[in-house]
């Protein structure tokens, strides 16, 4: 007990103090949230457990995705391309469904399109020297486009979507979400304790000058980065594929970069690099998930949701950065 | 300085070529008939490329202060939304279009406020603000649509090539003539060449941040004004995307994304290169080569779009002078 205790508390302490800051807020937020919504829950005589088990399928491929994009966010890099990526990876796993591949194949195909692609950004980056926004920001409408072209390529009389059906199909993102999960949670979190490769995410969003200088190769360090957010990407891919009854190229993940990169920005992560934590990530997407349920059960007008949702994260980003922005101001012009 | 003619001289040539490959899928023939069919492809593709660029205007500039605005697109397509629920008549002129003004204004004050007073990074501002704005639109329009545009008098002559030329012309040659003599556009470039470096040479950094952000958002009310009176009609999802149409334009031109550099002529030449794209591959998918494609031949778009970007921006990168180069 004594030397887990003790394992938190260094884990703690090494957290920036301005993570640490957002951590403390959004647990307070989380339970807020959730406490409204049990609350509400309770008096609307509808089930907390209920809404606590819908939860997970909806919430996890988002966080996971959010958790890969914590190591290359670290790195002072970032990729807007997700949400393409997952708009190809379920072309293929629909193409491969409407042609009668197996549950496995499929789930196998779309992890390793995901991981593929994530692994064909950093690599471009690494080849082009060109900043990684840029590239993932033409990695947005290219990969839409793939994902549209190859839709219609390789499945003959292809209407607007692909309809999954079979239950197989479905069991990762319905059944096991959760502990997948909590799985790459843990092996993240543990990472960022032991392992020496997110120390060197950080070194490298802190100065890659000083990163060159100690021996380190940068373009390298990067690379690791997108690779490895290309296993959490993947992850994310198949459970939010096995989550949806039908696939449309055009639409699927679109907008899903948007709710990754708030996820990491709530959760603390400087959008500069060199400073985050996959605690903060976590936490961050789970609290854009709650705001969802909690403005349903607060009777919030449907068409408001979007607004209220944008306005809620720009609050929290903006009072945060105006909250670091007299220390910074000096640290400018020290 | 150099080294802007060579590259506009270069992207001149793309655009001839570009011009010469896709112009025959938009319908334009050879022979007597080059001339008139010519015209009116140049008349589709002014029209198509006169709302972006005046939004490529505005983000010319934001690129060069080292920021980006990736909300245009909702921003536009908000203000279309709050023109279109306006009453017709000739009242819309001197109720609708300066409301519409002041919600520009407005709107991309909050971006400049958030990027300049919260010290938000200008990519997640914005970012932000593309959420909220397009969600703003669902707000405005409840689901609802209105086609108000056609009814006023006269609005509709903004949408035909005059009035659309005129309008464009009017603010690109009046305003970006005033902007390239500036000293406001000077001090611009050394926000986004080095931000330390401007405040202590007395630039009001903020100020000018927010003066830049209110620019980009009262464009994209022109740009409105420019679609609704061609297309008729607005709603909550239009012009999805449009940002990165513009943002490949500007940094095709020229406009470094890391601020500090770039030329209004550049960014109109960048328009053009990818409007002539989109109105091609438009064009295109009513033509022949449909027939032996197997798949929408204006699905290309995205792919070519993206590919446009990363040539632009590794050509940029080599182009740049040596120093500036051995620095980075």
């Amino acid at each position: 007990m004594s030397a887990s205790g003790g394992l938190l508390r260094s884990f703690w302490l090494r957290l920036p103090k301005s993570v640490r800051r957002r951590i403390v807020f959004l647990v307070a937020g989380d339970a807020v949230l959730l406490g409204f919504i049990w609350w509400k829950a309770a008096q609307s005589r509808a089930s907390f457990a209920d809404e606590v088990g819908r939860m997970a399928p909806n919430v996890a491929p988002s966080i996971l995705a959010a958790l890969g994009q914590t190591g290359i966010i670290c790195c002072g890099a970032m990729d807007l391309s997700v949400g393409s990526i997952l708009g190809v990876a379920g072309t293929v796993f629909g193409v491969l469904h409407a042609r009668g591949v197996g549950p496995g194949g499929c789930f196998a195909a779309c992890f390793v399109t995901a991981f593929g692609l994530s692994a064909y950004n950093g690599w471009l980056i690494r080849l082009l020297r060109i900043p990684a926004i840029i590239v993932t920001l033409a990695g947005l409408a290219f990969y839409r486009g793939l994902a549209l072209i190859l839709a219609e390529v390789a499945s003959h009389g292809f209407g607007q979507q692909f309809t999954l059906t079979g239950d197989a199909y479905h069991r990762p993102g319905e059944l096991y979400a959760g502990w997948i999960l909590l799985a790459a949670l843990v092996l993240a979190l543990w990472g960022e304790c032991f392992a020496k490769t997110p120390r060197m995410w950080l070194a490298l969003g802190n100065s890659e000058a000083a990163c060159r200088l100690s021996g380190l190769e940068p373009a390298r360090i990067l690379f690791g980065a997108f690779l490895v957010g290309g296993i959490f990407l993947g992850l994310s891919a198949v459970l939010d594929v096995t989550n949806h009854i039908t696939i449309e190229p055009a639409r699927l993940g679109a907008g899903f970069e948007l709710s990754v990169i708030a996820a990491n920005v709530l959760g603390g992560t400087s959008i500069f690099g060199g400073q985050g934590s996959a605690a903060g990530t976590a936490l961050g997407g789970l609290f854009l998930y709650l705001l969802g349920p909690a403005m349903l059960y607060a009777g919030v007008d449907e068409y408001w949701r979007t607004a209220v949702q944008g306005a809620a994260i720009l609050a929290v980003i903006g009072i945060d950065c105006a909250l670091g922005r007299r220390r910074k101001l000096m640290e400018e012009l020290r | 300085m150099r080294r802007f003619p060579l590259q506009l001289v270069m992207l001149s040539v793309l655009l001839v070529i570009e011009i010469a490959i896709l112009a025959p899928l938009a319908g334009v023939r050879g022979g007597p008939s080059l001339l008139p069919s010519f015209a009116a492809y140049g008349n589709d593709l002014l029209i198509e490329a006169a709302p972006l660029l005046l939004l490529a205007f505005g983000m010319t500039v934001v690129l060069m202060s080292d920021g980006i605005d990736l909300s245009v697109a909702s921003m536009t397509a908000l203000i279309a939304c709050a023109l279109s629920k306006f009453e017709p008549g000739p009242r819309f002129w001197i109720t609708a279009l300066p409301l519409g003004l002041a919600l520009g204004a407005g709107l991309g004050l909050v971006n400049g406020l958030l990027v300049a007073a919260c010290e938000v990074p200008p990519i997640i501002a914005t970012l932000g603000t593309l959420f909220l704005y397009r969600g703003l639109c669902e707000a405005a329009l409840r689901g609802a649509k209105y086609n108000p545009f056609f009814d006023v008098p006269g609005y509709a002559r903004l949408g035909e090539l005059p009035g659309t030329l005129a309008l464009v012309g009017a603010v690109l040659l009046l305003g970006g003539g005033w902007f390239w003599a500036s000293r406001w556009r000077q001090e611009i470039l050394m926000i986004g060449g080095n931000r330390v470096a401007a405040r202590y040479a007395a630039i009001p950094v903020g100020r000018r941040l927010i003066e830049v952000y209110t620019l980009s958002g009262v464009l994209a009310f022109l740009a409105a004004v420019c679609f609704t009176a061609h297309d008729g009609s607005a709603s909550q999802a239009s012009y999805l995307g449009l940002e990165l149409q513009v943002i490949v334009a500007v940094v095709l031109g020229g406009t470094a994304v890391t601020g500090g550099r770039g030329t209004l002529v550049g960014s109109v030449l960048g328009v053009l290169l990818v409007a002539v794209l989109v109105e091609g591959l438009q064009a295109g998918s009513n033509s022949w080569i449909q027939e032996r494609l197997p798949f929408k031949f204006g699905n290309l778009r995205f792919v070519l779009l993206g590919a446009l970007l990363l040539v632009g921006v590794w050509l940029n990168t080599r182009l740049a002078r040596p120093s500036e180069r051995r620095l980075r």
